[in-house]
């Protein structure tokens, strides 16, 4: 998917994906001879450097990941994830992919993080089904969604076997590519000093990956990037160590979490 | 404790970071007594408003106007700056006001007493959220030198009370250690069921 977005024309007419990367963050590849239909004109509207972000280190080793798999037979390619720098000096894009592997069937499937909030309603309630919450309106969820400052979404983009090198010659879109929400993260703000963090939810199937992580890390550096000062939750006491572990600190100062309820 | 189990801790026990509380009848929740804390909202089609009781006021709109005060839930003739001056009187950072007007902007609901005569903001009390399910309370205060009269209470109660008009029944708050006791006979409980209010600190974050 984010090979299908590099090449395309500025002016395509591809129906745009759920969660289209910004072409404008994109590097220019190194010259190739595997590209040789991309033209520089069309390369040059999708890496305008218009834009004031640096790109995200990520992007040179993915695409020494991609050159590399067209060369040679590759068995499975596992892009570690990159660890997140300590300083967070470059400007988080909103959407930008945490890692990729080859699949058995040798298809390939991208873990894409966003922060745009561009979330199916019903893709969410089959995802919130699947960790087993309690069903919750559709109409209410979508409010909570649109309502929430933030929410950050991992989906898996898998694109079918041997349709990469497709992708980079340009040919349609999403035919050969299944989009798959597998986790979201939301954060409430008064979009200056405070903002709090719930729902967060990973699909059981990708659990164990520290998805979990990656999700609620990078749902912070977004808010530290929107200068917001105070970052919050209410944690069960079986996730308080891993919230701990991210970084958060239970009763700072003590000071307490509260809920209302009725008493009978 | 590993990740993996954290994360199905995260799934079996629902909602760890989102916090539904729902009365007793329709919970699904193994929790024996009857304030059940479940995953799901208690906005469900037909138990919305009709699950709380109403809370009832200490004193009255008239009692607060007989007083000399007006109450007001929009901040539309707050005056920042005396706000701002409130908060540095009660102990909290001043603020730019500017930033001040764009979280008031998005806060979901306010409640926010004027001393008539002088005008001046002298008890607030805000709440943001989603709107739906979820709202944490921010920024209470009572001018020093109107404390102790039930001010506080006074714009504590109508903001949860139109909160849950509005169906959220999820509210939230951050108390400090020595006001637990203010909160409490308001109907707050700290750490229902071993939730922790957490708060994220750079400093605190381990290094790998």
């Amino acid at each position: 998917m984010l090979a299908h977005n590099l090449v395309a024309p500025a002016s395509s007419s591809a129906p745009p994906s759920p969660f289209a990367f910004d072409r404008r963050r994109r590097r220019q590849p190194p010259n190739h001879p595997l590209f040789p239909d991309a033209s520089p004109s069309g390369l040059a509207g999708v890496f305008a450097a218009s834009r004031r972000f640096k790109v995200f280190p990520l992007k040179a080793s993915f695409w020494e990941t991609i050159r590399s798999g067209l060369l040679k037979d590759s068995a499975t390619q596992i892009v570690d994830p990159p660890t997140i720098p300590e300083e967070e000096e470059e400007i988080l894009p909103q959407e930008f992919l945490l890692f990729e592997k080859t699949l058995p069937d040798g298809s390939l499937e991208q873990i894409i993080f966003s922060s745009g909030g561009d979330v199916d309603v019903y893709d969410l309630q089959a995802l919130c089904d699947k960790v087993g919450w309690p069903r919750r309106p559709l109409s209410k969820l979508a409010a909570a969604l649109k309502n929430s400052y933030i929410v950050a979404t991992l989906h898996s983009v898998r694109n079918s076997p041997g349709s990469v090198l497709l992708y980079l010659q340009k040919l349609p879109t999403d035919e050969s590519a299944q989009t798959k929400l597998i986790g979201m993260a939301r954060a409430t703000s008064d979009h200056a000093f405070n903002a709090t963090i719930w729902d967060v939810l990973v699909d059981p199937s990708y659990q164990g990956q520290g998805l979990g992580k990656t999700l609620v890390e990078n749902l912070i550096r977004t808010l530290l990037q929107r200068d917001i000062g105070n970052i919050s939750l209410f944690a069960d006491s079986k996730v308080v160590e891993f919230y701990r572990n991210l970084g958060f600190e239970a009763d700072p100062e003590g000071i307490k979490g509260m809920f209302w309820y009725p008493k009978y | 404790m590993s990740l993996k189990m954290l994360l199905r801790g995260t799934t079996s026990a629902p909602l760890p970071t989102s916090l539904h509380l729902r009365t007793a009848t329709t919970s699904r929740h193994h929790h024996p007594h009857s304030l059940s804390i479940t995953a799901s909202s208690a906005s469900s089609s037909s138990s919305s408003s009709a699950t709380f009781p109403a809370t009832t006021l200490s004193i009255s709109d008239a009692e607060l106007e007989s007083w000399g005060f007006a109450l007001h839930r929009d901040p539309a003739s707050l005056d920042l700056d005396r706000l701002n001056a409130v908060f540095v009187a009660v102990g909290f950072p001043r603020r730019d006001p500017g930033k001040i007007r764009v979280a008031l902007e998005h806060t979901d609901a306010l409640v926010w007493v004027q001393h008539r005569r002088t005008e001046k903001p002298v008890a607030f009390a805000r709440a943001t959220g989603d709107g739906v399910f979820n709202a944490i309370i921010w920024d209470v205060v009572v001018d020093p030198s109107f404390q102790g009269i039930g001010l506080g209470k006074a714009v504590m109660e109508r903001l949860v009370g139109d909160l849950l008009d509005r169906g959220i029944g999820n509210i939230a708050l951050y108390s400090e250690p020595r006001v637990l006791g203010f909160y409490r006979p308001l109907g707050f409980v700290a750490d229902p069921d071993g939730i922790r209010g957490m708060v994220y600190s750079r400093k605190q974050k381990k290094k790998k």
